[in-house]
């Protein structure tokens, strides 16, 4: 995938999380709507086709940890939030980085964050890892595991095996997750994982589950080092 | 493709010798030689010992090349830095299969050592167990090429069993432990460090014969874990249960299967779930595996449909354990239709609880058939899709009845029965023995009969999901 191939040219480590988002799509893995921006004024442009609240987040592959480095700004409302953000963001980036892009992104609501992932073991290949997600990911640990290709059977199985199953169930007035969108997220990752050999692995925390879809809120892709 | 290593005609013995060492255990190349032949192997044995002119009775060749006739199987009882040499010997004999005893290859980080030896093999296309193995058994056909102690039992126990295991003195000892506690086997195998066939060869191997029910391993890693997938494939299609234990759960035993074995190891949780993925059963005790084999062994397709048990006993404590017990293990006890309790009624005392688990009171043994008549009318209901008989304390006669009443009732179902039997065997011998005489699938715990039947509904909806 030329996407891909730019970026382990570039020696990049991982992509981006706008590249990762891209490359989640082509494998029927639904993200936000987003746009990569470069100035302000076209993140307002940006901002108004996607509709508020939109949410502004630093752009570099070199950047993993945004939410520690203060460089994610969430729920802004209107022209006045994105300017402020922009301008917020410029005192935090100070004089690192030369090149700078932004990713301006539609703000998902979701209480009910999901983690899904590839990871690829020494024994069995590439398997897709699935559970709890936000937060909790690391606290609980709520994850299970198959090997790459499954099929809906296998993702039936997988969500009986959460502790925390419920959370896909029509909870508190909540709709219950499609399980063909599940089985589609899934098997879209473990079909990453068996085609895209440049990929070390994947994981996407949170997949926001929003109605009855999921939603790819926030992505990271590791590459294999080139030897 | 593994017949001349299971069934060969002619066996060499390469390093075979007599005596002791200085602590007065019996020497590897002795052992080699004493146990193929003590054991009764009916093909034709030829140590090979430049030192010795006869063994055990039997004419000594100084190098497997003197040998006149075909070898099918070579064991090689010699030291790690004399293997290249042998197996380039056994090359020019022709001969067909090996079973490498020597430690000092791969698992003590001398990859290329072992990599020379496979290069061997692979060349003159002999196939070859180990290196580092402690051997292998056919046990129908007396054909034991090991040298642990565990073959000064002779005979072994025959039956449906295979065992696999990547540890030689462990699983020697659970293979003799089993025997004594009166499991059987056909086949087992010590896979050492797997530098030719692995793990997945032997079960591909073992799917295909006919005197293995049941598939069990020890293991520590799995070195190709595509094949290996395919090969528990292989034994779902034919309807065979594999059964495993794990190590590696802490980082701690992942360190010793390292230099074990020389394999490198993957995570725990992943392995746990290609278990469910590919319909294996994985038992978390090792003590466990060889009962519950034999469960499946005995149970064959009388697979429970689903996970909701009937349970009956003659006691309302051991009632409270059995649901407690279900409850932990995920299985479902349904509440009983009132056309099933009206029936229960008329079989058991007034004061009996007549829900599930049925409760009929010790006060049934007053009665010649009411307890069989309540375990029926439960296990008859298409809602349950297997029973659980809780026996406490029964000696003498009373044994003998349950022993036999139970066999009959086991006897006559495609549902599967298991019991747990709790009070005294000493007691219970005109009726404890009959069971396991009778294949009905019998614990001395309630919870060992519990997981048990919850192995069996897993097995069972793996099955259903893989096959559909």
């Amino acid at each position: 995938m030329k996407l891909i191939e730019d970026a382990v040219k570039k020696g990049q480590k991982n992509l981006s999380e706008y590249e990762a988002k891209k490359l989640l799509a082509a494998y029927n893995i639904p993200v936000t709507r987003e746009e990569l921006v470069r100035s302000k004024g076209v993140a307002l442009q940006v901002a108004r086709v996607i509709g508020y609240p939109v949410v502004l987040k630093f752009c570099s592959y070199k950047v993993i940890h945004k939410t520690e480095m203060g460089l994610i700004e969430t729920n802004l409302r209107n022209d006045e939030d994105l300017i402020r953000a922009f301008d917020n963001m410029q005192v935090k980036l100070d004089r690192k980085f030369d090149d700078r892009e932004y990713l301006v992104q539609e703000m998902v609501k979701g209480s009910r964050e999901l983690v899904a992932g590839m990871i690829r073991d020494v024994e069995f290949g590439p398997c897709i890892m699935f559970g709890l997600g936000g937060i909790f990911t690391e606290i609980l640990k709520d994850v299970t595991f198959r090997v790459a290709p499954i099929n809906k059977a296998d993702v039936l199985e997988m969500t009986k095996e959460l502790r925390a199953r419920n959370i896909l169930g029509s909870v508190r007035g909540m709709e219950a997750v499609d399980l063909d969108v599940l089985t589609s997220c899934l098997e879209g990752l473990g079909r990453l994982g068996l085609e895209q050999y440049a990929v070390k692995d994947v994981d996407i925390n949170p997949l926001i589950i929003r109605g009855n879809q999921l939603v790819a809120v926030d992505a990271l892709v590791t590459l294999h080092e080139r030897t | 493709m593994l017949d001349s290593i299971f069934h060969p005609r002619s066996v060499a013995i390469i390093g075979a010798s007599q005596g002791v060492t200085a602590t007065g255990s019996v020497k590897i190349g002795t052992a080699a030689l004493k146990y193929l032949v003590e054991h009764g192997f009916k093909g034709k044995v030829y140590p090979i010992n430049p030192r010795e002119k006869e063994l055990m009775g039997l004419k000594c060749y100084k190098s497997i090349r003197e040998v006149q006739g075909d070898v099918d199987l070579a064991c090689i009882v010699v030291p790690s830095k004399a293997c290249i040499a042998t197996m380039k010997e056994c090359a020019e004999k022709g001969v067909k299969a090996a079973v490498v005893f020597a430690s000092g290859f791969a698992e003590i980080g001398d990859k290329a050592l072992q990599d020379e030896l496979l290069g061997i093999a692979r060349k003159a296309k002999i196939r070859f167990v180990g290196p580092n193995t402690a051997g292998t058994i056919n046990v129908p056909d007396h054909l034991v090429t090991s040298i642990s102690m565990s073959c000064e039992m002779n005979p072994f126990r025959e039956g449906g069993i295979a065992f696999i295991t990547q540890s030689g003195a462990l699983g020697a000892s659970m293979l003799s432990r089993g025997m004594d506690e009166g499991v059987g086997f056909s086949y087992w195998v010590s896979t050492g460090n797997e530098a030719d066939l692995d793990a997945a060869d032997y079960i591909n191997y073992f799917v295909k014969d006919d005197k293995v029910k049941v598939i069990t391993l020890f293991t520590e890693g799995i070195r190709h874990g595509k094949k290996f997938i395919s090969s528990c494939l292989s034994a779902i299609k034919a309807k065979k249960p594999v059964l495993i234990y794990k190590t590696g759960l802490s980082e701690v035993s992942v360190a010793a299967a390292a230099s074990h074995t020389g394999a490198m190891a993957g995570s725990d949780e992943v392995f746990d779930k290609v278990c469910k993925q590919f319909g294996v059963i994985r038992v978390d005790d090792v003590a466990e595996l060889f009962p519950l084999a034999e469960v499946f062994s005995w149970v064959g397709d009388c697979l429970p449909r689903g996970n909701r048990v009937g349970i009956v006993s003659a006691s309302g404590g051991i009632c409270g354990v059995g649901a407690d017990e279900c409850f932990r293990a995920g299985l479902e006890i349904p509440e009983l239709t009132e056309s099933c309790k009206e029936k229960i009624r008329t079989f058991i005392p007034s004061f009996g609880a007549v829900r599930n688990p049925v409760d009929c009171t010790g006060q049934i043994r007053s009665s010649g058939t009411g307890y069989q008549d309540t375990v029926k009318c439960v296990m008859g209901e298409d809602y349950i899709d297997g029973m659980l008989i809780l026996v406490t304390m029964a000696a003498g006669t009373r044994a003998e009845f349950y022993g036999r009443e139970i066999t009959n009732i086991a006897s006559n179902t495609t549902k599967p029965v298991i019991v747990a039997w709790t009070g005294a065997l000493s007691l219970a011998q005109d009726g404890y023995p009959l069971l396991k005489r009778n294949k009905v699938p019998n614990f001395l715990t309630v919870r060992g009969a519990v997981k048990a039947m919850k192995a069996l509904a897993d097995y069972r909806a793996y099955l259903d999901r893989i096959l559909a």
